[in-house]
């Protein structure tokens, strides 16, 4: 068992009324599947996978996460556990501007406090894995949308997450290139990494094992 | 991590171009400003800290008290041998006597070549006080036989063109010939010793018998006595042991002294005793902090305005594993890197502007002084500081920004917060800004006031001429009928004293009308010919002029002394005056108009007139200015024929007047010239601020296009909230400016008043700067097709 979510709620105030963004989910997720998250827009999609990277509060339930009580830790602890097991892929990439291709994947490695030379080989493995050895560096606009969004990837692997979140990950991409990303989870999936993923579209849920339809906050 | 940082911040300025140089330019005029001034107190606050035994040498001083105390930064001469002779505190005490002005011949290969020079009568234990070593570096300096001098190695080099001078002789005074046993190292800027020929003590009595003599009855301020105490001595208790000698030494005397030791230290910033006053070093160190703070707001303010452009990248870092702390400190560390460069720039600015300063000032800094390790002790806090000071809260702003908002997008400006520190920020600018405006104004109002306002006397086109001791009434008058003579030659004065020459007033004590004791004010004398009043045009309230005599024996007063008295003008007419001691002694045949004879800090104080040929020092001229310099040649042609071993010199009473006003000058230009870098560092931290808020409502701007509005409109909008801020700080600044500037105007008996519309021209004057800075940003938005705008969300 990865992750277990028990009657999760989480809503807003507005004008006086509860506005509710997630109702009563239950969900549990066991290593090394792919799961797709569907749903119109408003639905509570990146919502539910906000709360399951630990990004975002909830206000009623319990989540646990490889047998932590995520709802009774303290912020600081939470954050060092996502930080650990959890990487994230954005639907616009979030490179940063100013750092190279290079120095993107570096980062979290700085941040955990990698040594220099474990560090170097760690980002070698990763340009090596990705193919994009040419262009490490590179700043994110000289890249294509599908190359920035590969660079996103190698990034959130690169500190060997258990979990992989992914927030429409194809949704900038043309449709070429988005199977190309979708392949790319299947593969790693294959490999033993599991994954969330939030999509409008049929065809890359079919990619997943597993599909979670939401509507107004709730599972159906 | 650090490099990391390094390189972030580094490519994060280079892309926000416009903004970094806002920033850099305005801290380095910021940090430029604060090095010259760190120099400036430096040097005031070095003054004498190089004597070996600096923390024992003391200056002794006189609290005069008639009626009012007054501090003279001298004793009676007769006080140095009592002190060292009969009291055991000191190891060695050490008079010396300033006088300007002698004549002075160098004879070198044959030719004779005549000099005017300061001279210094010293005795040779001054020599073992102080730290004013012989170029080989002893102390051992040769002045106790008559006709001996020592002169520094520029004075050498002026006069003889070498630096071999010990054994050559010069001519002093037309007199004695005197040898000279030593030269000494060039004596550093910081100290009070302007001097650099030196004479032995013993010739003082041919040409000063008063400070040369052992006399208690009065002061001369031309006389300083220092003393080098033992070790461990209780000033409090010397000063009470002292107080007996009046009592021994002028038991009639109705002028109470009472004698003080002053530390070497305290001589250069004792205002009591003519030093500088500190407080004119606290307020050029407030300005520093100022311009600093002026600065650091502009990087505070643009710098949270920005924290939205940040915000995704701040998401991204702290989805990837960043904590707080570490954003904290790589925003740290940007700032650290633009205060660096801003130091860099700072010191260039500091170096070439130096010269200038140094003008402005009458300083002769030098920039080698920046590069020891107090200066770059300085640096570093002052980096550090700065740094901190304008990064953290901007650091805390960003490092607080919700990552899953960020990454969406969803966060808006109002959610960065900030915005209500950004006002008060910009609202303190402006208050700085406002008052450094009003006060510039204030100081140039009261300045010119004392300029342009009836001082009671003509001081326009009257030469003064010196002349020398040596000359008798009859030299005088003909002298004085010769420069009637001369073309444009108005009216010819001698005397001593011109009017408005209040530095070198002589004060002494009066006895009215033969009262049994002399009255509790002291009057100043001036001696003057029959042509005084014509010269100077100070007009007769009552009486007549004295008739033309070349001694005593009928004198003038002023209405003050009426005043003083309680009694009309009319009154005094025909009443004797004793003066000084009964020296003088006349009746007052008439009184003149008052006259501002100091600047208007100084009450206008009782004054008597009389003639008496043998004191002139001075000759005054009144010429036609229209052929001034012809004029001025004739006149040294008839002076020299009488004075053919002497040098002729003169200077404009004008000149002189202003000179009482060179403090308030220098404030006046140290306020011009900070007060417009802190509006333009302000301007600049406008600038930026008004490009990020167009920036930031380049959409709204655009709906309301569509919507119908005009450019006006728009304009109209932004300059609002602008206008706002200013007349807040316009609010601030006015009661706080109004009673600071009271307070500075209360020091002068004869004020300006601070006007309601100094505070309108300051704040209309920024709010005008305000909207030229506005307008030309919203403008080119305004200006634009609102579809570009729209289309780009």
């Amino acid at each position: 068992m990865l992750l277990k979510l028990n009657n999760i709620f989480k809503w807003v105030q507005s004008g006086g009324q509860r506005v509710f963004l997630l109702k009563d989910i239950n969900l549990s997720i066991e290593e090394g599947e792919f799961i797709s998250i569907m749903g119109p827009s408003g639905s509570g999609k990146s919502t539910l996978l906000n709360v399951i990277g630990m990004l975002d509060d909830f206000d009623e339930g319990e989540y646990n996460f490889l047998d932590e009580s995520v709802h009774n830790l303290k912020e600081k602890h939470r954050a060092n556990l996502y930080k650990q097991y959890i990487g994230f892929v954005f639907q616009a990439y979030h490179l940063l501007d100013e750092l190279t291709v290079k120095e993107n994947l570096e980062m979290p490695l700085l941040y955990s406090k990698k040594s220099s030379s474990e560090r170097k080989s760690l980002v070698a493995d990763m340009l090596d894995r990705f193919n994009i050895v040419g262009k490490k560096d590179l700043f994110p606009s000289q890249l294509s949308g599908g190359q920035q969004q590969l660079v996103g990837i190698a990034r959130a692997l690169i500190s060997s997450p258990k979990l992989i979140l992914a927030d429409e990950p194809t949704g900038n991409l043309n449709s070429k290139q988005g199977e190309e990303i979708m392949e790319l989870f299947k593969q790693l999936n294959d490999e033993g990494v599991t994954i969330i993923q939030v999509t409008h579209s049929k065809k890359n849920a079919a990619y997943g094992s597993r599909v979670i339809n939401l509507l107004d906050g709730r599972r159906i | 991590m650090f490099k990391n940082h390094l390189k972030i911040a580094w490519r994060n300025l280079i892309k926000r171009k416009v903004f970094t140089a806002i920033n850099i330019l305005g801290l380095s005029i910021g940090f430029g400003s604060a090095i010259l001034i760190y120099l400036f107190l430096c040097y005031h606050l070095s003054f004498d800290q190089f004597h070996e035994n600096s923390d024992r040498i003391y200056r002794m001083t006189t609290q005069e008290n008639r009626g009012s105390i007054e501090f003279e930064p001298s004793v009676p001469p007769g006080f140095a041998k009592v002190f060292s002779e009969e009291y055991g505190y000191a190891d060695k005490v050490a008079k010396i006597v300033d006088i300007d002005g002698y004549i002075i011949d160098v004879e070198n290969n044959g030719s004779t070549e005549k000099y005017k020079k300061d001279v210094a009568f010293v005795q040779e234990s001054f020599f073992k006080i102080f730290n004013f070593p012989l170029v080989n570096g002893s102390n051992m300096v040769s002045l106790s036989a008559p006709n001996t001098a020592v002169i520094t190695e520029n004075e050498a080099i002026n006069m003889f063109g070498t630096l071999d001078v010990v054994g050559k002789n010069f001519v002093f005074e037309n007199d004695k010939t005197i040898e000279i046993t030593g030269v000494l190292k060039d004596l550093p800027q910081t100290t009070f010793l302007k001097a650099n020929i030196f004479i032995s003590f013993e010739n003082l009595a041919d040409h000063f018998e008063f400070a040369s003599g052992e006399f208690w009855g009065g002061i001369t301020s031309n006389l300083q006595c220092f003393a080098l105490l033992k070790p461990n001595q209780n000033i409090a208790d010397i000063e009470t042991a002292l107080l007996e000698l009046p009592k021994k030494h002028r038991p009639n005397s109705k002028n109470d002294h009472t004698y003080r030791l002053q530390p070497l230290s305290d001589i250069h910033l004792n205002a009591d005793y003519g030093g500088l006053n500190p407080i004119f070093l606290i307020v050029f160190g407030l300005i520093g902090l100022f311009l600093i703070g002026i600065a650091s707001i502009n990087f505070i303010n643009i710098s949270t305005a920005q924290a939205f452009y940040r915000s995704k990248e701040i998401g991204i870092r702290k989805v990837l594993g960043s904590f707080k702390q570490h954003l904290f400190w790589q925003f740290l560390t940007e700032t650290f890197l633009i205060s660096l460069f801003a130091v860099a720039i700072g010191i260039v600015i500091a170096v070439l502007s130096l010269p200038s300063f140094n003008t402005l000032f009458e300083l002769q800094l030098s920039a080698q002084s920046l590069f020891n390790f107090q200066f770059i002790g300085f640096l570093l806090l002052l980096l550090g500081l700065v740094a901190f000071l304008s990064g953290s809260y901007p650091g805390i702003l960003m490092s607080r920004i919700v990552p899953v908002l960020a990454l969406k997008g969803k966060l808006n400006h109002n959610d960065m917060g900030g915005n209500s520190t950004r006002k008060v920020l910009v609202i303190a600018q402006f208050v700085i800004s406002i008052t450094l405006i009003v006060s510039t104004l204030v100081i140039s109002k009261q300045i010119e006031y004392a300029m342009n306002t009836d001082l009671g006397f003509d001081k326009e086109s009257i030469v003064m001429l010196e002349i020398p001791d040596d000359f008798d009434a009859a030299r005088f008058n003909s002298l004085k009928e010769r420069l009637k003579q001369v073309p444009g030659v108005q009216h010819v004065s001698g005397c001593l004293g011109s009017p408005g020459a209040a530095d070198s007033n002589w004060g002494t004590s009066i006895k009215y009308n033969n009262r049994p004791e002399v009255e509790e004010f002291s009057i100043v004398v001036k001696v003057a010919d029959v042509d005084y009043l014509n010269t100077f045009r100070i007009p007769l309230v009552a009486g007549r002029n004295f008739f033309k005599n070349d001694s005593i024996t009928e004198m003038l007063v002023n209405e003050k002394l009426a005043e003083k008295l309680g009694l009309t003008s009319e009154e005094l007419l025909g009443k004797a005056i004793e003066v000084n001691g009964g020296d003088i002694k006349a009746n007052i045949v008439g009184v003149v108009k008052d006259f501002h004879d100091g600047s208007f800090a100084e009450d206008i104080g009782p004054v008597f007139i009389a003639p008496n040929v043998s004191m002139y020092n001075e000759i005054a001229v009144k010429i036609n200015h229209l052929n001034a310099k012809n004029t001025l040649e004739q006149l040294n042609t008839e002076w020299s024929k009488s004075f053919s071993n002497y040098i002729f010199d003169y200077r404009f009473l004008d000149e002189r007047v202003a000179e009482q006003y060179e403090t308030e000058q220098r404030y006046l230009s140290l306020s011009k010239v900070f007060s417009g870098l802190a509006i333009f560092i302000g301007c600049l931290g406008l600038y930026g601020l008004i490009l990020f808020f167009v920036n930031m409502r380049t959409k709204e701007m655009g709906i309301r296009k569509v919507l119908g509005s005009n450019v006006g409109n728009i304009l109209r909008l932004f300059s609002i909230d602008f206008l706002k801020l200013i007349l807040v700080a316009g609010t601030i600044a006015t009661p706080l400016t109004w009673y600071f500037m009271s307070q500075w105007l209360e020091g002068y008996s004869y004020r300006t008043e601070i006007q309601w519309w100094y505070f309108v021209i300051a704040i209309v004057g920024i709010m005008l700067i305000t909207l030229i800075t506005i307008s030309y940003q919203t403008l080119k938005v305004a200006l634009a097709n609102p579809i570009k705008s729209l289309r780009t969300e």
